[in-house]
């Protein structure tokens, strides 16, 4: 059997099991469904899964959407978007990364990036010469376990 | 009593003016008596808003009706116990309950710097009572909690009060509300001191190492504050809101967190000042942003500008804090920018791996989370502005977002000890990581063998091995090097350790606390639920548990009717307990509220809510979750808080410091007097 064959076996049947998984768990998907959009009610301000309030229509609603859905053997992205339709964006748990709601997702990437690179330079900013350089200028080399033993006690009396 | 409260208030507002000007002037002109009489504005401004608070208390208490606030959060049928909390469960209470706190806190400082910190006191009372002024005159004029309900007829306006009043929210009718906001007020009032400090450190150009020694406990305090009340409010939540869970990202808790990571990010990088005398100028950053923070949450929580769970205060004083943010940011740059010549490093770093590196990329970590939350928080305003489109920022999104970063933050707890000031050596590395890392893996180990495979939750587990490892192998190697030299016992050894220098060892309580904390945050990957419709004798299996209804009752309490359903817990067919889970129907403020049922071991909670009845067949509709290791983050939370308080306690190296700190100031005042 070639490489290829056996690769797209594999591909075939984790999208098989994928499948027959979702089709087995739909209280499952029905849960992270519920984890992903938001209650509508306009009172409860949470998950629809985390709704509290007890006869809320707008919940009930939402989980029929939701069961019919998965009875017709829909899938979650096209649950989602259904839900979108009928709600608008705001009813995403999270924004949809596209367009201006990407920056969403990308700001707080790029700002533990930008703090890295400030970070560091900032350390290659305040560094001293390299050892090295000290010792090629004269000073005396330090032996390393004499360094250590140093650090030590540095450690638990000058903190 | 109402306008005994009406003049307190309006007292209030001229102390705090007088205070402002005094001070300022005091500090100007380096006059004595001019700052004794900005000390004695404080006490006034003390004593007029205690008047105000108690005034409004008394009416709370004695169901005046008449008083539109406590018509509006409270009712005959209210216990007792929930009469007191009236004072922050609504909006003008709230800002009335925040002018109070800042009164005490600005009370002690003057206090407590009665015969130190003298320069530094004037433009202190000044700032403090500046932020006083607007919470007074906010009070006052938007928010004012004793105006008087009255009636329009045909022969004039009448005063008036109804039967009854509207009762406080359900949700707020719990023991640890009680406490949770006050905690929460508590410390981010507090923060308005350490900005003060800083700021009369700028202006009087005090940069030396005494106003941070000193400005580092006042920040401790209201991070303490602030983190107990984070995690009373998780508790509450918990508790109360029957979805299991103890933190939903909601913009008004995401309020509370930013100035607690801001805060943790000051109290790291000031080591490295006092040591060092390095990040002088991040330091004022980090002071100004945590202040900056604390109005910011305040502004989140109260005016409603955002769509919250919290949605108890919506009201119209967005502008009035817009324009102070502004006025905050503007000063303190200002300040900070005219003295930025004073804040030079005096020292240069000798090597990477040294703890000042860990110390930096610690807050590079907690500006990170302070950015990721504070831009998930305010995107749907953002989004709204620019796209037309308001959106939600939820759940899915922080724990995408934060997880990672968490994870990074909790590796460098246990990395940035490791680590020893100036440089680290690489044998000192290998050596000092070598068995945290060593346990972490044989942790690591073992989770995987027994099925843990979800990676952020190994991960979690694997760094809390780490730390754990190496904050347990500090106390250690402490221990011994004191027992060879003074022949203590072990546990002597680590006591005398720990009161030798409570600052260090009660961080590292803390960050065990934390720890703790993460050990119940990745205990949420097992979490597992399931639902049923019970009658009597109906059974719900959940995992190994099997819950059989005995019955559903009926009953009534002063303020509340309620439906309860009798469940005997059975394990492996072992009897195990018996759980009551109710839904309670509050009379005066027409609302249901489910009280959850729990049964808690370190191992998991069974967590049981009665969700209501079927309307169809008349069952309860029983909601089981059962919830691995959430004790643990209560228990982190009181370490963290004990951790806390022994870094408070001065050491004996720290008695000795302030003993010469206060001659030198001693001496210094003598010689201004001569």
């Amino acid at each position: 059997m070639s490489a290829s064959r056996l690769l797209k076996i594999i591909v075939l049947s984790l999208a098989l099991a994928n499948v027959v998984m979702a089709a087995q768990n739909p209280a499952e998907l029905e849960k992270d469904i519920g984890n992903n959009v938001y209650c509508m009610c306009g009172g409860c301000v949470t998950s629809l899964n985390t709704c509290p309030m007890q006869f809320c229509e707008v919940k009930e609603g939402m989980h029929s959407i939701i069961r019919a859905d998965l009875e017709q053997g829909k899938t979650e992205p096209q649950i989602l978007q259904d839900l979108v339709n009928r709600y608008g964006e705001k009813v995403l748990a999270a924004p949809p990364p596209h367009g201006f709601n990407l920056t969403a997702w990308l700001l707080p990437g790029v700002g533990l990036l930008i703090g890295l690179f400030l970070a560091i330079t900032v350390v290659r900013r305040w560094r001293r010469p390299t050892a090295e350089a000290v010792t090629s200028a004269g000073a005396p080399p330090v032996d390393e376990s004499v360094l250590s033993a140093v650090e030590e006690e540095m450690k638990k009396y000058v903190d | 009593m109402n306008q005994v409260g009406a003049v307190g208030l309006i007292a209030a507002l001229a102390f705090a003016i007088y205070g402002m000007i005094s001070g300022a002037i005091a500090g100007r002109l380096r006059s004595p008596r001019m700052l004794k009489s900005a000390q004695r504005a404080v006490l006034g401004f003390f004593a007029m808003t205690t008047l105000a608070v108690v005034s409004l208390e008394y009416l709370a208490l004695t169901n005046n009706f008449h008083n539109s606030y406590v018509a509006s959060h409270s009712s005959l049928a209210l216990p007792l116990v929930y009469k007191i909390p009236v004072l922050w469960a609504g909006q003008e209470g709230s800002l009335l309950f925040w002018t109070w706190l800042l009164s005490i806190y600005v009370g002690l400082a003057v206090l407590l710097n009665r015969k130190k910190n003298r320069q530094l006191m004037p433009y202190i009372i000044a700032i403090c009572m500046g932020v006083g002024t607007f919470f007074s005159l906010l009070t006052f004029s938007e928010a004012n909690p004793f105006n008087q309900l009255s009636l329009a007829t045909a022969t004039g306006v009448t005063p008036y009060a109804p039967p009854d009043g509207n009762g406080m929210p359900p949700s707020l009718q719990y023991h640890s509300m009680v406490i949770h906001p006050p905690m929460l007020y508590l410390g981010y009032v507090g923060m308005a001191i350490p900005f003060a400090f800083a700021m009369s450190a700028l202006l009087k150009r005090q940069l030396g190492d005494n106003w941070i020694r000193v400005t580092r406990r006042w920040v401790m305090v209201p991070w303490m504050f602030l983190g107990t009340g984070i995690v009373l409010g998780g508790h509450w939540a918990y508790h109360v809101l029957g979805w299991g869970g103890y933190w939903a990202w909601d913009p008004v808790e995401n309020a509370s967190l930013l100035p607690w990571l801001a805060g943790t990010a000051f109290l790291h990088s000031v080591m490295i000042q006092e040591k060092r005398g390095m990040l002088k100028v991040w330091n004022m950053v980090l002071i100004i942003l945590t202040f900056f923070l604390s109005i910011f949450g305040t502004f989140l929580t109260r005016s409603g500008i955002i769509s919250s769970v919290h949605a108890f205060a919506q009201s119209n004083i967005g502008p009035w804090f817009s324009v102070f943010l502004a006025i905050i940011a503007a000063f303190s740059l200002t300040v900070l920018f005219l003295r930025l010549d004073f804040l030079k490093t005096e020292n240069r770093l000798d090597a990477v791996a040294s703890r000042e590196s860990g110390f930096l990329f610690n807050n590079w970590i907690l500006l990170a989370a302070v950015l990721a939350v504070l831009w998930g928080t305010i995107f749907p305003i953002v989004s709204k502005a620019i796209q037309g489109v308001t959106v939600t920022v939820g759940p899915p999104f922080f724990n995408r977002v934060m997880v990672p970063i968490g994870l990074l933050l909790l590796f460098l707890t246990g990395a940035g000890p490791l680590l020893a000031w100036r440089k680290t050596s690489f044998q000192s590395i290998k050596r000092n990581f070598t068995l945290p890392l060593i346990f972490a893996a044989v942790v690591g180990g073992i989770l995987l063998f027994v099925g843990v495979h979800r990676l952020y939750t190994w991960m979690s587990l694997f760094l809390c091995a780490f730390v754990a490892a190496s904050i347990v192998g500090e106390f250690y190697k402490g221990a011994r090097t004191r027992m060879k030299f003074s022949r203590e016992s072990f546990f002597a050894a680590v006591y005398n350790l720990t009161m030798r220098n409570t600052r260090r060892y009660g961080g590292y309580v803390v960050h065990f606390g934390i720890v703790l904390i993460f050990v119940g945050f990745a205990g949420q990957a097992f979490r597992f639920e399931t639902q049923g419709l019970m009658g009597p004798g109906d059974l719900l299996k959940a995992k190994d548990y099997l819950f059989r209804c005995e019955s559903i009752d009926t009953g009534q309490k002063a303020n509340y009717q309620f439906e309860t359903v009798a469940l005997s817990v059975t394990k492996d067919g072992h009897a195990l307990t018996e759980m009551h889970p109710q839904k309670r129907f509050f009379m005066a403020e027409q609302e249901a509220l489910s009280h959850v049922a729990l049964h808690s071991t370190l191992a998991q909670d069974l967590y049981v809510v009665m969700a209501g009845r079927d309307p169809g067949s008349g069952k309860a509709i029983i909601h089981v979750i059962i919830n691995p290791l959430v004790q643990w983050v209560w228990i982190g939370g009181i370490i963290v808080l004990l951790g806390t308080l022994l870094a408070l306690v001065p050491s004996r190296m720290e008695r000795q410091m302030a003993d010469l700190h206060k001659n030198r100031e001693a001496l210094a005042e003598a010689r201004h007097v001569s």
